[in-house]
């Protein structure tokens, strides 16, 4: 009879012949699944990035690397990936920093009414972003909007900037916006990273006469290793992905200066009908994505993803 | 003498006030913090109420004459009926989906070493992390040839297959928790894997299942890029792309017409929010994503 653990050394062939069920229910289904919804939409777009294409067209027209040379030479490109990277230093910044010091805040006891505080912050997580954008859409407004009014009341008028209009500011302004939605996620997983720590390595600390900065920097953080690489994973890719947001509240205006490469990807395929061209940023997204994920995986956080 | 055991009150009362003076400022802290997540929230239900001509009272005066008008009205130029009927309808079988194709790969997964299991894993992280806009192209001319662009079905099979390598991670971090010695009296009497996937492990499994299906769900309700480029006819549409004419000059005008969009849309998520938030928020599915 075959146990779980008996069998680590078993050829493909004679696992499949002894869990047939598992062989063909649990990996092979699945797989071909991948296959078809992830794995050849990721071939086909690597292939399509070498064509032009309008998308309606029964013929796809051969160019090469044409397209990948007009990427290099294309300035809504690098707006766009320098966007991203913006993105993700506020999402790196905001979001993850003050979730961290939340849930620490939650732990230690800092505060009373944790759960008032953990809540607030975690619904907007279930929010659409979509909701979230049209939200601040009218929070921001520049003349009926109530940040201004507040910033106004409190006498610091100055502050009040066209949030979404000037284009040095409005990928910040969406950043931000983003970070307001995303907060709680980090939040909570920092939350039950510090519930796994030992109370023990705390009262050692504390005894010692460690304060809560000491605390945080040399106790929490090095235990929590395993919890800021998935939390850093999911910075990372929500930065990626960042497109609902502007979708909802700039369209890249202005003059495409909030577009981020996901939303180019949109514009130039399903717009400017230029899917070949989509394709290639799309290879493009993917190799950063890649690159980054194997760097982090690699050397950051080696161990935190062992299985 | 009369006087020592009162000062031996105030130094301790003073001690007190020392170890609560900055719990009491970190608690004044968390409060304005707290309000700013909640203010935006409370801002768009007050505004939601008022009549068109409070609008010029400005953002922070209370209604005078509160009004369901704006409701009304989103309600039948929206068609949110339908709106809300379609979001309901992607997130219920969507999830269904994504767990059903979940459920024997986290078994396998948790009870089997099957070789390149490694290599599983990497390839469940991949589809995990895989940034949507890189897929849209292929996914849509794929829908397109199998006649699904545009279809109800279309947007649930996505879906399916897109929730599952996350549904796969929750639900075998949820399985590796079950003791084997539960399954070991099954595996005596000569149970097969099928019997004890089905007679012990499945039933196990349910609150982790309810978890998985739970946060699928709100992952599908908050979904906008695959729903606003797979589909086409407004009979179609979820909410979230429904809702994105509520940024139009029509709607706008007042900010009680939007208001009241935005308070309808997440009617649906704030009501699960509340049942659910006990099991979402208590971190348990964070141990199964550590893998």
């Amino acid at each position: 009879m075959a146990t779980a653990r008996g069998d680590k050394n078993l050829s493909l062939l004679a696992f499949a012949r002894q869990h047939l069920f598992v062989t063909l229910f649990g990996i092979l289904i699945p797989i071909a699944l991948f296959a078809c919804f992830i794995g050849y939409p990721i071939g086909y777009t690597i292939y399509l990035s070498l064509f032009e294409w309008n998308g309606m067209a029964p013929t796809k027209t051969f160019v090469g690397l044409a397209n990948y040379s007009y990427m290099l030479g294309d300035n809504y490109f690098y707006i766009s990936l320098v966007n991203n990277l913006k993105w993700l230093i506020v999402s790196l910044g905001f979001p993850v920093v003050l979730g961290f010091l939340i849930a620490y805040a939650m732990r230690a006891r800092v505060v009373y009414f944790p759960t008032l505080l953990r809540t607030a912050i975690f619904f907007p997580v279930t929010m659409s972003l979509v909701a979230v954008g049209l939200m601040f859409l009218l929070i921001l407004n520049p003349i009926f909007g109530a940040f201004d009014t507040i910033l106004r009341a409190l006498g610091l008028g100055f502050l009040v900037r066209e949030w979404f209009g000037d284009f040095r500011i409005a990928i910040y302004t969406l950043a931000f916006v983003g970070g307001w939605a995303f907060t709680g996620l980090p939040m909570i997983f920092y939350f039950a990273g510090l519930g796994d720590v030992p109370k023990e390595t705390f009262d050692a600390a504390r005894i010692e006469g460690a304060g809560h900065l000491r605390m945080m920097l040399r106790v929490a953080l090095p235990q929590l290793r395993p919890v800021t690489a998935v939390v850093v994973m999911l910075t990372l890719f929500e930065s990626l992905k960042a497109f609902d947001l502007i979708a909802v509240m700039t369209k890249g205006a202005p003059f495409g200066r909030t577009n981020v490469l996901g939303y180019l990807v949109y514009l130039e395929s399903f717009w400017n009908s230029r899917f070949g061209y989509g394709a290639t940023i799309s290879v493009a997204i993917l190799l950063l994505s890649i690159a980054i994920a194997s760097l982090l995986l690699g050397k950051l956080f080696r161990g935190a993803f062992d299985v | 003498m009369s006087e020592h055991p009162a000062s031996g009150r105030r130094y301790r009362s003073l001690i007190r006030l020392r170890t609560a003076a900055p719990r009491l400022f970190a608690t004044l802290l968390a409060f304005l913090l707290a309000a700013v997540w909640i203010g935006p929230l409370a801002l768009t239900v007050i505004t939601s109420i008022k009549p068109n001509k409070e609008f010029l009272n400005g953002p922070f005066a209370l209604p005078h004459a509160p009004t369901l008008e704006p409701y009304r009205n989103v309600w039948s130029g929206l068609h949110f009926g339908d709106l809300l009927q379609n979001s309901l309808l992607y997130a219920t079988t969507g999830s269904a989906l994504a767990v059903a194709l979940a459920l024997v790969p986290a078994f396998t997964l948790s009870r089997f070493e099957p070789p390149g299991k490694r290599y599983i894993f990497a390839l469940l992280l991949m589809g995990l992390m895989l940034p949507q806009q890189t897929v849209l192209i292929p996914l849509y001319d794929m829908l397109r040839w199998l006649h699904l662009l545009d279809t109800r079905i279309g947007l649930i099979i996505v879906h399916g297959v897109y929730g599952m390598p996350s549904q796969i991670l929750i639900l075998r971090g949820f399985m590796t928790t079950i003791p084997r010695e539960i399954e070991k009296a099954a595996r005596i009497e000569g149970a097969t894997d099928f019997q004890v996937f089905v007679k012990v492990i499945l039933p196990l499994s349910i609150p982790g299942i309810v978890v998985g299906y739970t946060l699928n769900f709100i992952a599908i309700w908050k979904e906008f890029v695959f729903a606003l480029v797979f589909l086409n006819s407004e009979a179609n549409f979820p909410v979230t792309v429904g809702m994105l004419k509520l940024n139009s000059d029509r709607y706008i005008s007042a900010f009680n017409l939007p208001s009241a969009g935005l308070v309808l849309s997440q009617i649906p998520i704030a009501i699960l929010f509340i049942f659910a938030y006990r099991r979402i928020s208590g971190g348990n599915f964070v141990g199964s994503v550590k893998g």
